[in-house]
């Protein structure tokens, strides 16, 4: 592992004036999000000079700096820098959260046409699901939404064909061989398979999501 | 002494903002902060003592009486009109009211956003370290909403000096520079040469998430809607969304995006 993420070869690229992306693939895969992770840690742990915050995504991560304090390309520079030398081993032990969901019924109300889709029965369907091993792979596109992954490919299924206007805080959400997490109100294109009352996003706590990238995840059926 | 302030109209996009919210990205959030930085620089400028927050309206003005206590307002951005009881003041505005005034914004003949500071502190919760408000989210600022009639703001202790703000000059019509973005390679040359070749108009449908730019030409075809990685995203973006419609991320955009994203700045 410790030579093989240096071989993702990364692209430094601008993000408008005052930020950077390091982008390490252009489609999601195991390693790109494994290789953000561990950059964006090893950034978070030392952050280098002007850089005003340090935000991991699947496949990238973002450096927004302080242009008065360091130009792009020496950012970019000093980051290359820090990229080949960098251990690949992560920094701690990965956390493990259990993820009480109650599947289907009015609380996943897509369950069953996911089900039939993959040719199981609802209760192969959440056995399967369950029994994945799951990592966040990044928090994003809404307060404390995360994405967690790999589904094995005989659970994978596109996204809806409609969007959803309006699915509830706690709604466990199913795509593209991931399960995805909602912390707040959101739309969204994703199957809803269940919910849970484990909520990710309290802007009055500090900090004010519990789930981090990397983090393990296991979901367990209640009724 | 403290001030309290009541809103006594409020078009729809009348928010309480700071400079945003740092290192909120890491928990899904976007900073959010004024849609013109320099106006809201601008307007504490104008009374040299301002509290961190301001209140940003839009075409729709603002309208505003002092309750209690006395407060020096700045106001700036954009062109507006502003009364104070009826007559006219000003713009950019500095003055001071006592209780009772009613100050009335109404649009002028430039200037999208608007912008009023004052020279104490807004009482008001900070949420994530910020005031400001966060429309998408639904999160700071004035119970995480928009202002409207009736709400009142409190005021107490000082503000602090404002530093001097870089003017832009809102008569000026420069060509708007601007990097590729990471999914410009999706679009071929001509598309990219029509880009820079073509005159965009701002349309009427804006808010703080994006601004939807009119391509009469139009540059940007109905494409396929490619299912791209999600990837971090920047106001100032250019998306295109799958029907060809160039928008322009603002403050309260979504962290993460995955349809085609053009330039950025």
């Amino acid at each position: 592992m410790a030579d093989k993420i240096q071989e993702l070869r990364p692209k430094i690229v601008p993000l408008g004036d005052r930020a950077l992306l390091v982008r390490f693939a252009t489609s999601l895969s195991a390693e790109a999000n494994a290789a953000a992770i561990g950059f964006a840690q090893n950034l978070a742990d030392a952050p280098p000079q002007g850089a005003l915050e340090i935000v991991p995504s699947l496949v990238s991560v973002q450096i927004n700096y302080d242009p008065t304090q360091i130009s792009g390309s020496q950012l970019s520079a000093e980051l290359s820098l820090r990229y080949w030398g960098m251990k690949a081993e992560p920094s701690g032990p990965a956390r493990t959260w259990k993820m009480p969901t109650r599947f289907g019924g009015a609380a996943g109300p897509d369950l069953e046409a996911v089900a039939n889709s993959l040719e199981l029965t609802v209760n192969q369907f959440i056995l399967a699901h369950n029994a994945a091993e799951l990592r966040i792979l990044a928090t994003g596109f809404a307060p404390g939404f995360v994405y967690a992954g790999f589904h094995e490919a005989n659970l994978q299924v596109p996204r809806r064909a409609k969007v959803r206007d309006h699915v509830s805080p706690g709604s466990i959400l199913f795509a593209v061989g991931q399960t995805a997490i909602a912390a707040t109100p959101i739309p969204t294109g994703w199957h809803v398979i269940g919910q849970t009352d484990f909520r990710n996003f309290d802007p009055s706590m500090q900090p004010p999501t519990k789930l981090r990238a990397g983090d393990r995840l296991i979901f367990e059926a209640v009724s | 002494m403290s001030a309290v302030i009541q809103i006594e109209r409020a078009g729809p996009m009348t928010t309480v903002q700071d400079t945003g919210r740092r290192n909120a990205l890491n928990h899904g959030v976007s900073a959010s902060g004024p849609m013109d930085q320099s106006g809201f620089a601008c307007a504490a400028a104008e009374i040299t003592t301002s509290g961190r927050s301001g209140i940003e309206f839009t075409t729709s003005g603002v309208a505003l009486r002092l309750l209690s206590g006395n407060l020096k307002i700045g106001g700036a951005g954009g062109k507006f009109f502003a009364q104070l009881n009826g007559a006219f003041l000003q713009w950019p505005l500095n003055r001071e009211l006592v209780d009772g005034d009613v100050l009335d914004i109404t649009p002028g003949p430039t200037g999208n956003f608007g912008y009023l500071r004052f020279d104490r502190e807004m009482d008001i919760p900070l949420i994530m370290g910020s005031s400001a408000t966060n429309t998408r989210a639904g999160l700071g600022g004035f119970e995480g909403r928009s202002l409207k009639a009736d709400d009142q703001l409190s005021f107490t202790g000082k503000g602090e000096s404002a530093p001097a703000p870089y003017h832009i000059n809102p008569e000026r019509s420069d060509p708007i520079r601007f990097i590729w973005g990471i999914h410009a390679d999706l679009f071929d040359h001509d598309v990219r040469q029509n880009f820079v070749t073509t005159p965009f108009q701002v349309s009427g449908q804006m808010d703080r998430m994006g601004i939807k730019l009119n391509d009469a030409r139009p540059v940007f075809a109905a494409g396929d809607n490619l299912v791209l990685v999600s990837d971090p995203v920047a106001p100032g973006d250019i998306q295109i969304l799958g029907d060809g419609t160039p928008i322009v991320l603002m403050r309260d955009h979504q962290p993460t995006g995955g349809t085609h994203a053009l330039p950025p700045f």
